[in-house]
């Protein structure tokens, strides 16, 4: 067993937090406080350390950059929130990131997205000089048609739109299955991972 | 009352005993397992083998604390073999957290080469081998910032030297000079990379996604927007399956280590999904 007090600290925040499959208890909250409060004090002095004091305090200090004072006012409207009257000017920082956010994504974000996933589901000859690759694009093309036909709600679910929407909800089932088998791994994972900690870190019965 | 209904009514703590105990008998006492690599990882492996001399590859360490079982294992599996091979490694962080991750990976595996390396040539050497350019802000500005100047976006490096006084980074000035970027992450920062990088530079993209997140990227795969992926930790796995085998590199494996865990819990899981829904058909059935 480790005599390093940091390791102790660990194990037992982590008996603290696994506490809660028990039940919901005080040494679980008291776990579940501490992790938010330093979480959050790691990140403000990070951030002041690591981005304010070299992007903006220092070389502003050193007369360098000056124009990097009006946006720190800018950004600072952020914080008129807390006062009711001037709250109004929080909108000039929002805009702003509105606007450079949705003009930078929605043109790529719709390539990435929309265009480039179409383009994956098109057949031409060359598919097939695969026969593997042809098989799986027609099942890809098939399971992309049926499970749109599943969200098409404009329409009454009759004719050919009533087999093609529930061949829709198959394929959907088997993603959500895929997606459940592959969440089991990600949380056995964490798991395998703290018993790990304790097993060999605290306790040393593995190595 | 039956055992059907005995099944459909376990207390769930008894379920998380035997889980624990599961997947804590293999930790101690392991089965071996050999991870067959799948086509997204042996793709990655591939795209990595062929980086020429003149470019980089470039990993996002884009997680933090909470995902480190499932993805440090993959960073530490391409760092062995990226040094291995000789390629040049940018490493940067948009997860705040992963800072000292990524330092962590990189310290291990320098000294696992520098400790039996016998010349300067064969040596890691920060600088020269590669560059660990820190966090910036997510994620405009330093994904579509370091497709026209890298060094701009980070004047100083983690250590603090200036970036582009470096050795690597004379001929690593933007995209143009990155073979490959692989976005090892926890959320959903490889989308960013693919929309902005991609999309706007044409930078190929790998993934070292964590297993919740695996099947958004899958149709990326389709796609040929990714050029290859490691799922989870048994994507780790396969990746350290192929460092091992193809390259001889015997550092330790975790991902790998924790396969036999990963088996038995999967077991008991569908074990119990299965007994669990005999008990509601037999009770359903019963009942009408």
């Amino acid at each position: 067993m480790t005599h390093n007090p940091w390791i102790w600290v660990s194990a037992i925040l982590t008996l603290g937090i696994f506490s809660f499959l028990y039940k919901e208890n005080p040494f679980y909250r008291v776990c579940e406080h501490l992790f938010i409060g330093i979480s959050n004090g790691y990140s403000i002095t990070f951030v002041w350390h690591r981005v304010l004091m070299p992007t903006l305090i220092n070389p502003v200090a050193h007369g360098e950059k000056l124009w990097l004072i009006l946006i720190a006012i800018i950004g600072a409207f952020y914080f008129m929130y807390f006062i009711p009257q001037i709250s109004w000017l929080v909108r000039i920082p929002i805009a702003i990131v509105l606007g450079y956010g949705a003009g930078a994504s929605i043109p790529r974000g719709i390539d990435a997205a929309i265009v480039q996933q179409l383009r994956a589901t098109i057949i031409t000859r060359s598919t097939f000089l695969s026969v593997y690759n042809g098989i799986w694009s027609i099942v890809i093309l098939f399971g992309v048609i049926a499970t749109i036909s599943y969200f098409f709600f404009s329409r009454e679910r009759k004719g050919i739109l009533k087999p093609l929407s529930y061949t829709g909800i198959v394929f959907i089932m088997i993603g959500f299955g895929a997606s459940f088998g592959y969440t089991v791994m990600a949380r056995v994972s964490l798991l395998i991972g703290r018993l790990t900690f304790l097993l060999r870190d605290w306790l040393g019965i593995i190595h | 009352m039956s055992i059907w209904e005995k099944l459909t009514k376990i207390d769930r703590r008894y379920i998380y005993l035997m889980l624990l105990l599961v997947v804590m008998i293999p930790i101690i006492v392991p089965f071996k397992l050999h991870p067959k690599p799948m086509p997204p990882v042996e793709n990655l492996f591939n795209a990595i083998d062929a980086i020429p001399p003149e470019k980089a590859l470039v990993i996002s360490v884009d997680y933090s604390p909470d995902t480190e079982p499932e993805l440090h294992p993959m960073t530490y599996a391409l760092l062995r073999h990226a040094f291995a091979r000789h390629k040049k490694v940018g490493i940067l962080c948009i997860s705040l957290l992963g800072l000292g991750l990524a330092q962590d990976a990189l310290s291990t595996v320098t000294n696992e080469f520098n400790s039996v390396a016998t010349t300067h040539a064969d040596s890691i050497i920060n600088g020269r081998d590669y560059v660990f350019w820190g966090w910036q802000t997510m994620p405009l500005v330093p994904i579509l910032g370091m497709g026209e100047n890298i060094a701009k976006v980070f004047p100083v490096d983690y250590y603090g030297n200036k970036t582009d006084t470096l050795p690597m980074m004379k001929k690593i000035k933007n995209y143009n000079n990155v073979a490959l970027l692989v976005s090892i992450a926890g959320g959903e920062s490889p989308f960013w990379y693919i929309t902005y990088a991609q999309t706007s530079f044409g930078v190929r993209i790998g993934v070292g996604s964590t297993a919740v997140m695996a099947t958004d990227f899958y149709p990326y795969i389709n796609s040929g927007q990714v050029t290859g992926m490691m799922s989870g930790m048994k994507g780790g796995a396969e990746y350290e399956e192929l460092v091992l085998t193809k390259l001889g590199i015997k550092g330790r494996r975790k991902a790998t280590e924790a396969m036999s865990s990963q088996t038995a819990a999967h077991l008991w899981i569908m074990l119990t999904i299965v007994l669990g829904n005999i008990g509601y058909f037999a009770l359903r059935r019963r009942k009408k």
